[in-house]
C-alpha cells in the first residue's frame, strides 16, 4: 500500500490487487513497533550497525544505510498522515528497547503498531483514488519480450479469470510463514508472489533465512510480541531459570531472535522444558503496564492459551515468523525484469541478512515500499505499454481448468499438512545435511502428488479449496527453495544454524544465495554482500 | 466432546440449490477449539464447499465476523466449548444488516462505502512536521482507532436495520478518530456533514454496537463525543441537535421534561401536526 500511495502521489492511475481487503493484511498483526533514530542522543549509524550486526554481516550495508538514514523522515511523515503512535510525557513520539538493538529506538503504538500502521495506509490509499481490486488473486504475472505487462487474476467472488494491464507492476505479497506447521503467519501468507517470481524466471535470494521467533503460544502460534520483553518480561525454564544469562550474559532476553530462539530449543530439548515450551513471565511488570502497554498480548494469551499474564507465567516456544529471503530486489525494488518490482517480506534487499532485528520489518515495508512506489512510476512514465499476449490468459484458465477436472486425487489440505510438517521437522531451528536432504527428497515427492491432487469443490464462487490449491504450488516452490538453499550453504549464520557446520565461515560464505527455477530444478548461484563501513567481525549479545 | 454445528447455507447464484438452509455438521471438539478452528476443520475435512472469510486468526485482521448463536462475534476468538455450554446450541449465520454473497460471506461493499463517506483520513491545519500530541490528547481517539472493521457493530445496530443510507456505528467511530484528533484541520466541516440526514443523529443508542465490539471500541460513546462537539461547534441546524437543545432548555426553565413542546421545537409546528397520533 505504501507503494501505491506513492505511485497515486506520482500521478499515476494506480490500483491493488489483493486476495484479501487491504485492511486484512498480515502487517495488521505486527505488534511491537518501528525502528528509528529519531533522538539527538542515537543516530542513523548506530541503527545501521545494530541491523548489520542483526544479520550476521549478511545485509547489504548500502541498503541497510539507504533504510536507517531516510527511516526517520519516513515516521515523521507517517505521523503526519495521521498515524498515532504511543507519547512520551512531553508528547513526542516514544520509543521502547528492541532486542538486538543498542538504543530504545522502537516507535510504537502500544502492541498494535501494524494494526496503528496498516490502517494509516488504508487511508491514505482512500484518499489518494488508488483503486482496490479486492479478493483478487493474481495467478500470474504476464511478461512479454522481456518487459512486464500486466497480470493475471481470478476473482474470487466469480470464479473469473481477468487480464489487468499494468506498465508496472509491484510485487508486495508478504511472507510464505504458512510453510510450517508452527507459525505466526496468517493463513493467507502463503508466499504467493515467490512462486509467481519463480515461474517468471526470476531468482530468490538467501530462502535459508527463515526467521523463527522466540515467543509463540503453542497450539496457535499466535504471537507474543518482542515488546512484552521489551517491557522486561523474563523467559524461565522449567527450573524457574533466567535461561538466557547463559546464553547472552550482557543483554538475556534482549539478545537477537534467532539467538533467543535457539536457546529456547535447546533448554527444550535438554529436557528443561515445559510441556514442550519455556515460560514467559511478565508477573514483575505489575497489572497497569501490562494492562496498559500489552493489553493485546493479556487478550491474546486469556483468549488462545487460557492463561492471564497478570496472574502465570504464558507457555512459549519458537515459531516461524519472518523471511528474510525473498525475491532479489535493488534498492528501488527493481527485480532482473524491467517493469517488475518488489517490496516488503516478498522482496530481498536485503537489508536483514540472516536474521531480522524486531522492528525492522515495517520499517523495511515502508521505506522500500515508497522507494519502489517512486521508481515503478518513473518506469511507468518513461515505458510503453507492453502488449499482452492472449496465450496468457488461455495459459492460465487451462490450468485452472485442468485442476478443476481433475476427478480423483489426494486433498490439497492433507498435502499442505504434511508439507508443514516435514519443514518443521527437517528445516526447523537446528538444520543438518541428512536432515535437510531427507526434507528435500520429501518435499519433491509431495510435488509430484500435488500435480494429482484433485478438489472435491468445483464451484466457480469462493472456492477456497481452488484458492488454496493454487497458494499450495507457491508454497511447495518456496519450501523447496528454501530447503536446497539451506542444503547448500555449509555453515551457521544468523537464523541458519547447521549442527553440522556450527561456525560461521566468512572465508567461503559470507555471500548471498540465489535460487532459481529451470524447469522442474532449482539451480543455485551466489552473488556478493555489499560491506560499506562495518568491517565483519563476531557476534556477540 | 462432539458439537453438532447447525450452518446457514445460502448461495443465491446457484440455480439447483440456492438455499438458505441450514446443515449440519458434526465437530470433535477439543479444549480450546475455536468456531474458526471448527468451520476449518469442517471445510477442510468435510465439506469444502463451505464459504467464509479467515485470514489472521488472532482478532486483530476483522475478516472473520459471522452471527453465532444469534449475535454477531469474531469466530476467531470465540471458543467452541464455552459458547456451546452457555447457549446449548452452535447455529452459525452470515452477519446480519449485510446481503449474503455465499454461504457465511457478505458483500461488505456498503461498510467500506459508509468508510470513505467520512473522509478516513487525516486532514492536518498546518504544515507542523513535529506535532506533539499530549498523553491525554490521544486517549481521546483511543478506543475510536481500535477498530478492526470487522462488521460487527453495524450488523447488530438496529438504526442501519431500518435505514440502509444511515452512516452506522463503524464509519461513525471511524469518524470520530479524525474530529477528536488534535492534528485535524477541519473539525468543524467533518461535524456538518456528519449532522446531516442519515448521520450521527440518526442512532437511537440502543448500546448494541458498544455490546457487540469485539474490541471495545465503544462506538456509541464516539457517536455521542460526535454529538457533543457538533453542538459545542454550533452545528444546530438540525432535528437531533433541536431535541437536545429543547431538553435543556425544558428543563432549566420547567424543571422538568415537556415532551409536547419538544416536537414543536425540534421539528417545527408543521411537521409536529403529524405526531399527533403518536401522542
Amino acid at each position: 500500500m505504501r507503494a501505491a500511495i506513492e505511485a497515486a502521489r506520482c500521478g499515476l492511475d494506480t490500483a491493488l490487487v489483493t486476495k484479501i481487503y487491504p485492511v486484512r493484511s498480515h502487517s495488521v498483526a505486527a505488534q511491537g513497533g518501528i525502528n528509528s533514530a529519531l533522538k539527538d542522543t542515537d543516530s542513523w549509524e548506530a541503527h545501521a550497525f545494530d541491523t548489520v550486526k542483526g544479520s550476521d554481516w549478511l545485509g547489504d550495508q548500502d541498503a541497510i544505510e539507504a533504510m536507517c538514514k531516510e527511516g526517520p523522515g519516513d515516521i515523521l511523515e507517517l505521523e503526519g498522515m495521521g498515524a498515532i503512535f504511543s507519547r512520551d510525557i512531553k508528547g513526542h513520539i516514544a520509543q521502547r528497547p528492541f532486542g538486538g538493538a543498542g538504543y530504545p529506538r522502537t516507535c510504537y503504538l502500544a502492541d498494535r503498531t501494524g494494526h496503528a500502521l496498516l490502517h494509516v495506509m488504508y487511508e491514505q490509499v482512500l484518499k489518494h483514488g488508488v483503486f482496490i481490486y479486492d479478493e483478487w488473486h493474481v495467478t500470474r504475472l504476464v511478461v512479454e519480450g522481456g518487459k512486464v505487462s500486466g497480470v493475471i487474476a481470478m476473482e474470487l467472488d466469480t470464479g473469473k479469470l481477468h487480464r489487468l494491464r499494468s506498465k508496472s507492476v509491484i510485487m508486495a505479497t508478504g511472507g510464505y510463514g504458512r510453510v510450517y506447521r508452527t507459525t505466526t503467519n496468517a493463513l493467507s501468507s502463503t508466499g504467493d508472489g515467490l512462486g509467481l517470481a519463480l515461474d517468471a524466471g526470476l531468482p530468490l535470494m538467501d530462502m535459508e533465512f527463515v526467521q523463527f521467533h522466540p515467543t509463540v503460544l503453542k497450539r496457535t502460534g499466535i504471537l507474543m510480541t518482542e515488546g512484552a520483553r521489551g517491557e522486561g518480561g523474563f523467559l524461565l525454564n522449567s527450573l524457574g531459570e533466567r535461561f538466557m544469562e547463559k546464553y547472552a550474559p550482557k543483554v538475556k532476553e534482549l539478545a537477537s531472535r534467532d539467538v533467543v530462539s535457539r536457546a529456547e530449543q535447546t533448554e527444550i530439548e535438554e529436557g528443561r522444558g515445559v510441556d514442550g515450551c519455556v515460560l514467559l513471565d511478565l508477573r514483575h511488570l505489575g497489572a497497569d503496564t501490562i494492562k496498559s502497554k500489552l493489553s493485546q498480548i493479556r487478550e491474546l494469551a486469556m483468549d488462545f492459551a487460557g492463561v492471564d499474564p497478570i496472574e502465570a507465567p504464558v507457555p512459549v516456544k519458537p515459531g516461524a515468523h519472518y523471511s528474510m529471503g525473498g525475491i532479489q530486489a535493488d534498492m528501488d525494488g527493481q527485480t532482473g525484469i524491467p517493469g517488475l518490482f518488489a517490496a516488503g517480506e516478498c522482496a530481498c534487499v536485503s537489508v536483514h541478512g540472516a536474521n531480522r532485528l524486531g522492528g525492522n520489518s515495517l520499517l523495511e515495508a515502508v521505506v522500500f515500499g515508497r522507494r519502489a512506489g517512486k521508481k515503478a512510476s518513473e518506469y511507468a512514465e518513461s515505458a510503453g505499454l507492453t502488449p499482452f499476449p492472449d496465450s496468457a490468459l488461455c495459459d492460465a484458465a487451462s490450468e485452472v481448468a485442468g485442476i478443476l477436472k481433475r476427478e480423483k486425487g489426494e486433498r490439497v489440505y492433507a498435502l499442505r499438512d504434511e508439507m508443514a510438517g516435514v519443514m518443521e521437522e527437517h528445516c526447523g531451528i537446528f538444520r543438518s545435511r541428512e536432515r535437510l536432504g531427507k526434507g528435500l527428497e520429501r518435499i519433491r515427492e509431495i510435488k509430484e502428488r500435488y500435480g494429482k491432487a484433485a478438489l472435491a469443490d468445483r464451484g466457480d464462487r469462493f472456492n477456497a479449496e481452488l484458492l488454496h490449491m493454487l497458494e499450495l504450488g507457491s508454497m511447495l516452490d518456496a519450501s523447496e527453495a528454501i530447503l536446497v538453499s539451506a542444503l547448500h550453504r555449509e555453515e551457521s549464520r544468523g537464523s541458519h544454524f547447521r549442527t553440522d557446520f556450527p561456525k560461521r565461515n566468512d572465508a567461503e560464505w559470507l555471500k548471498h544465495t540465489l535460487v532459481a527455477k529451470r524447469g522442474n530444478d532449482f539451480s543455485i548461484g551466489y552473488k556478493d554482500v555489499k560491506i560499506t563501513r562495518f568491517k565483519p567481525e563476531e557476534r556477540k549479545y | 466432546m462432539e458439537i453438532k454445528f447447525s450452518i446457514r447455507r445460502h448461495d443465491p447464484m446457484d440455480r439447483e440449490n440456492p438455499g438458505p438452509y441450514y446443515r449440519e455438521y458434526v465437530v470433535e471438539a477439543a479444549e480450546g477449539m475455536t468456531v474458526l478452528d471448527a468451520l476449518l476443520k469442517i471445510s477442510e475435512e468435510e465439506d469444502p464447499t463451505l464459504a467464509f472469510r479467515r485470514s489472521c486468526r488472532s482478532a486483530i485482521c476483522g475478516s472473520c465476523a459471522m452471527t453465532v448463536n444469534g449475535f454477531a462475534r469474531l469466530t476467531c476468538n470465540l471458543q467452541v466449548i464455552p459458547e456451546y455450554e452457555k447457549m446449548g446450541a452452535m447455529k452459525i449465520e452470515p452477519l446480519a444488516n449485510h446481503r449474503t454473497v455465499k454461504d457465511l460471506v457478505v458483500d461488505m461493499a456498503p461498510f467500506w462505502e459508509k468508510m470513505e463517506k467520512v473522509a478516513p483520513f487525516l486532514m492536518p491545519a498546518g504544515g507542523s512536521e513535529t506535532n506533539q500530541v499530549t498523553i491525554e490528547d490521544q486517549a481521546r481517539i483511543d478506543e475510536s482507532q481500535r477498530c478492526i472493521m470487522c462488521g460487527c457493530c453495524n450488523a447488530e445496530c438496529n438504526s442501519l436495520e431500518i435505514d440502509e443510507r444511515f452512516i452506522a456505528p463503524a464509519a461513525s467511530a471511524k469518524a470520530w478518530r479524525f474530529a477528536g484528533d488534535v492534528r485535524e484541520g477541519h473539525q468543524a466541516k467533518r461535524l456538518e456533514r456528519l449532522s446531516e440526514e442519515h448521520g450521527i443523529w440518526d442512532c437511537v443508542r440502543c448500546l448494541h454496537c458498544t455490546q457487540y465490539c469485539p474490541k471495545d471500541v465503544k462506538p456509541l460513546k464516539q457517536i455521542e463525543s460526535l454529538r457533543s462537539a457538533a453542538m459545542k461547534a454550533g452545528v444546530l441546524d438540525n432535528p437531533g441537535a433541536k431535541h437536545v437543545e429543547a431538553m435543556a432548555d425544558s428543563v432549566e426553565r420547567f424543571g422538568r421534561l415537556d415532551e409536547g413542546r419538544h416536537d414543536l421545537q425540534d421539528t417545527g409546528f408543521l411537521r409536529s401536526l403529524g405526531m399527533i397520533p403518536l401522542g
